[in-house]
């Protein structure tokens, strides 16, 4: 009976298939060469130490980005996957100005905006907006929905009258699903699922081209998830948004994104449309990666097992970050940090695929 | 016999805003060795289960009715002191979150140590020598040097591997385990689940799998209890279960992953939410949600039916397997509210 | 005839209670945790009473107390060292006894009530603002902002409320003396009390902004492009109010009893004004001639005040403590 069920599910439900990456247009957002590094040495007077007889200065770092190059086209939902430590959070928080890079340069729309003065920035910030991971951290406890919403609205188009502000609020909280009625309540009065919809409804009302979204679903239940990721793929047709999707969850890049960038250690390791990703993965940790999802018809764990531990972004390893743990490594490897090469796919970051040890 | 015995438990907690019915007749069993997995999402009581069963629930939450029995001995009732020598000794438990289950202030040895002092008279060395022995059982890597480093000091993936090892560090009958790789990357995920299942083969140990994630009870467990808002919906032979399920909800549930549905188009959500446990629906907790619910659903809160080698507490599955007429409340153009008015779903069930 | 599941997210969603009315700000307090846990502590809701009761009889003062102790005229010597009503030799129109020059005990620690409340609240406002302003900046901008402020706070703590007060105290009467000091001690104190104390707040509000700061909802106001200035008072100061009452009964009842230590050193309110210290002091040296009720009924009363003020503190402090389960 189930079987007919899932059928019957299957033909009704709108399907659309995932933007073709031929199909793609101009690039919104260019990331080029991006770095990040953390300094762990506390301030001045914290650094000095007393080695080996001598007042020396130590300096250590968190390599969060090495080194990424990434472009996101118009109209795509570009998902950015890797596990924790690889930076894809802080490529996020880098892109939308809430760090400054160390390194490289972020544009948006052909302007570069990681090094513009805040006062500048402000015509972007209406045309990026963000949505973040944790439902009960990303609306303040001490404001109304109503506040939370009208706030970003009057900052940004401060000429707007009050019963047009209203009115916006009323339309964008309809969409993604919250009874306007409830405006004057306080966040901890709904729950996970519903506070991640009035995020997304913050960043959807001063009407944005392009949206960041840091891990929105990982907090939430299952069956939440699919409401709020139906919501999301709704808003992109509605309103032709852009997404830079960031998640752990490989099972929802498949049905979500245009293309999938593939990071570890804080370099991008593999880049291609998901199709041909999910169908021939090239890079060895993308395939270790996708062999470790659970499938529902797996009867076992059937995994590419990795050696060793995930490396410290504290000491990057030399070479390519991944030496330590791939099974096809080599001298090469371990010395020489492999370039972005073009595939018939897309780009992959990896000696053994350019030398062709591995198919 | 079984080896683990739970019979209609009845767990609450005595909150402000009303009381809690967080397991409402609850009945499962555990074989020896046996493999369980216990799915459902955040509300549902999978982990108020786990924590009973080691009677770890502390007020608010009281034991309300039904009783558990391991290896014949009624647990629920048992003494402080009796339970303690089962706690961590014949039932341990693992955590979902490595680094708040390891004492950061305590060395890896001497937290096994200690733990094989408290319920075992046997000097230090020996304790060392057997707490040696289980971290090669997981496979850490130089495990001498482990014993004496902290917490803090391993990866994520690593302090797990331990709190396995200390898991079975008196070699248990049952490992109880919270969703232990929730909170860990997939890859080590899938290196964890691996060990769990190698080392509950090997040694014949029993385990109760909490989780949410379908596809990790799909690899590891023999049999799966499905919960909702405190109840069993469905229980029987995981592969059934995941291959044909019955219930609207566990179908509905697995409908939503992204697996199941055709990329790019929409998912299927099952529309609204776990209702909270202080006002839970009269009949049927699941039919302000189930898009088949009928008249009798509102009313009477299902029996189990059996279907196939599964049992399943649903009304309409109760109908078909008796070969019975099916009518569900026809839902109106939109999908919205099988039921005429609002009214019914806020009942508090008795 | 089987439906499909599918269900499209525009239908609006309840959120988790079912009425709809919309409560308002009063209604929510009504039913706050805060009223709910008041309404069963019978200690905490006696001490309020105490505490009301004081504040009110300190405030109605002139017009609930039988003498006037600060007009001259009324006082007469031949009335002093008159003991409480209901021992031998009392008087029934001094209900509490006289002091040493005649005054009312019981209008005197009415008055006196007054000015110490008075210098407690007037202390821990200053305090306050002085100290949750720095917090803020400090805790927000962090780097050399902070240090600096955090350093300024040491280096505050490290001079004891005593010793500023004498030195404060001693310039002031040299300058301009000592009745120009008589005449501003209220003020005096109040602002000695209350630029001593304020790195209490500020390291309050620093630890609770630093903990909001990594809050989503703060990085949304960034991305949003909202200025720093309106982050921190718009945003996380309102999230850093709880601290900020809980510690403030602790301060006012230190503010008080700082007071009363200064008055009792001779260095914080005159004779002519007296407050709860002075009288104290005042009647330590009859302590000795039997006339104990000079020290001892003042006394009392400087204790019970503080007392209910730090009772209710501790149950402030237990009720905003997030906990996850309140049965």
């Amino acid at each position: 009976m189930s079987a007919a069920i899932l059928k019957d599910a299957q033909s009704s439900s709108q399907a659309s298939p995932p933007m073709d990456s031929a199909e793609l247009g101009e690039t919104l957002v260019e990331i080029r060469d991006l770095e990040k590094r953390f300094s762990l040495s506390g301030d001045f007077l914290e650094q000095l130490t007393f080695e080996k007889g001598r007042l020396r200065r130590k300096q250590e770092y968190v390599h969060a980005i090495n080194g990424v190059t990434l472009d996101v086209k118009r109209g795509e939902a570009l998902c950015v996957v890797g596990e924790s430590g690889c930076g894809k959070s802080t490529v996020a928080r880098t892109v939308m100005g809430l760090l400054k890079p160390s390194g490289g340069e972020v544009r948006f729309d052909g302007t570069r905006i990681d090094n513009m003065a805040p006062r500048d920035l402000l015509p972007y910030r209406r045309r990026m907006q963000m949505i973040f991971q944790n439902p009960y951290a990303s609306l303040n406890p001490r404001m109304t929905i109503q506040q939370t919403l009208e706030e970003p609205l009057r900052f940004h188009q401060p000429t707007l009258k009050d019963g047009e502000v209203r009115d916006k609020i009323e339309e964008v909280m309809r969409s993604v699903g919250i009874d306007p009625d409830w405006g004057k309540r306080f966040a901890h009065e709904f729950s996970g699922g519903q506070r991640q919809r009035i995020s997304i409804a913050r960043a959807l009302a001063v009407d944005p081209e392009f949206i960041v979204a840091d891990e929105p679903i990982s907090a939430l239940d299952v069956s939440i998830q699919a409401q709020v990721l139906n919501l999301m793929m709704e808003a992109q047709e509605q309103r032709n948004l852009t997404y830079l999707f960031i998640t752990h969850d490989l099972a929802v890049v498949e049905h979500f994104g245009t293309r999938v960038a593939v990071m570890y250690l804080g370099t991008l390791c593999e880049l291609a449309d998901t199709r041909s990703l999910f169908a021939r993965p090239r890079h060895p940790y993308t395939q270790a990666l996708m062999s470790a999802i659970p499938r529902l018809h797996d009867d076992k764990p059937n995994h590419i097992r990795l050696e060793g531990e995930v490396p410290t972004p504290v000491n990057l390893p030399s070479g390519c970050v991944f030496h330590g743990r791939c099974p096809h490594a080599n001298q090469r490897c371990r010395t020489e940090i492999p370039r972005l090469i073009a595939t018939d796919t897309g780009q992959v970051a990896c000696h053994a695929v350019e030398e062709g040890r591995i198919d | 016999m079984a080896l683990l015995e739970v019979n209609n438990l009845d767990v609450r907690f005595a909150m402000r805003g009303g009381e809690v019915r967080a397991l409402r007749d609850v009945s499962f069993t555990l074989e020896r060795g046996e493999r369980l997995g216990i799915v459902g999402e955040s509300g549902a009581g999978k982990s108020v289960a786990a924590f009973t069963i080691l009677n770890l629930i502390a007020k608010p939450g009281y034991i309300a009715g039904g009783e558990i029995k391991f290896d014949g001995e009624v647990l629920n009732t048992l003494k402080p002191k009796a339970m303690q020598s089962i706690r961590g000794n014949r039932i341990s438990m693992i955590f979902q979150d490595p680094m708040m289950t390891l004492n950061p202030v305590l060395t890896i040895g001497e937290q096994m140590i200690e733990c094989l002092k408290a319920h075992r008279r046997i000097s230090r060395k020996d304790a060392r020598a057997i707490a040696l022995h289980k971290l090669n059982q997981v496979f850490i890597p130089s495990p001498e040097k482990r014993l004496d480093q902290y917490p803090h000091e391993l990866s994520g993936g690593m302090r797990q591997r331990i709190i396995i090892a200390i898991a079975l560090l008196l070699d248990p009958d049952i490992i109880v385990a919270d969703e232990p790789t929730t909170a860990l990357d997939v890859t080590i995920q899938a290196e964890i689940m691996e060990l769990l299942l190698l080392l509950c083969e090997k040694h014949n140990v029993g385990l109760i799998l909490i989780t949410h994630d379908l596809g990790v009870v799909s690899q590891v467990t023999q049999r799966t209890l499905v919960m909702y808002a405190g109840r069993v919906i469905e229980q029987g032979p995981t592969r059934e279960i995941i291959n044909d399920a019955q219930h609207p909800y566990t179908q509905g549930l697995i409908n939503a992953l992204p697996q199941m549905a055709t990329p790019g188009s929409r998912l299927n959500q099952i529309r609204g939410s776990m209702p909270t446990l202080t006002k839970i629906p009269a009949g049927c907790a699941f039919n302000p949600r189930c898009d088949f619910a009928a008249n009798i659903c509102l009313e009477k809160v299902p029996a189990f039916a059996h279907s196939g080698n599964c049992k399943v507490a649903c009304h309409m599955v109760d109908a078909m397997v008796a070969g019975e007429r099916w009518t569900p409340i026809i839902t109106d153009a939109n999908g919205n509210g099988a039921t005429p008015t609002d009214n019914h779903r806020t009942e508090v069930n008795t | 005839m089987s439906q499909s599941n599918t269900q499209s997210s525009n239908a609006p969603v309840t959120p988790k209670t079912s009425s709809i009315v919309v409560p308002g700000r009063w209604q929510r307090f009504r039913e706050s945790y805060l009223v709910y846990s008041f309404k069963r502590d019978w200690m905490a809701q006696a001490c309020l009473l105490v505490f009301i009761a004081m504040v009110l009889g300190a405030f109605l003062a002139p017009w609930i107390a039988p003498a006037d102790p600060y007009d001259l005229a009324s006082i007469d010597i031949m009335n002093s060292e008159l003991p409480p009503a209901w021992m031998a030799g009392g008087d029934p129109a001094f209900l509490l006894g006289t002091d040493a020059q005649g005054r009312d005990l019981l209008s005197t620690i009415l008055y006196g009530t007054r000015v110490s409340l008075l210098i407690g609240f007037g202390a821990v406002i200053l305090q306050a603002l002085l100290g949750v302003t720095f917090g803020l900046l400090a805790g927000y901008l962090g780097g050399r902002i902070d240090a600096f402020l955090m350093r300024m706070a040491d280096i505050q703590l490290s001079f004891s409320t005593l010793m500023v007060a004498i030195v404060v105290g001693a310039i002031i009467k040299a300058t301009f003396g000592g009745a120009a000091f008589s005449d501003y001690a209220l003020i005096l104190l109040i602002l000695i009390i209350g630029l001593a104390e304020w790195p209490q707040y500020a390291r309050t509000v620093r630890a609770s902004v630093l903990a909001e700061k990594n809050k989503e909802y703060v990085d949304a106001a960034r991305v949003m492009g909202f200025r720093s200035r309106r982050i921190m008072f718009r945003h996380i100061l309102p999230n850093t109010l709880s601290p900020i009452f809980v510690i403030s009964t602790v301060q006012i009842a230190n503010a008080i009893i700082s007071e009363a230590a200064l008055s009792f050193l001779g260095l914080g309110m005159p004779e002519t004004q007296p407050s709860l210290g002075s009288l104290i002091k005042s009647g330590f040296d009859y302590l000795q001639s039997g006339s104990w009720w000079i020290t001892l009924i003042p006394g009392g009363v400087l204790i019970v005040l503080v007392l209910v003020i730090n009772l209710l503190g501790d149950w402030l402090r237990d009720v905003m403590n997030p906990r996850l389960y309140k049965g």
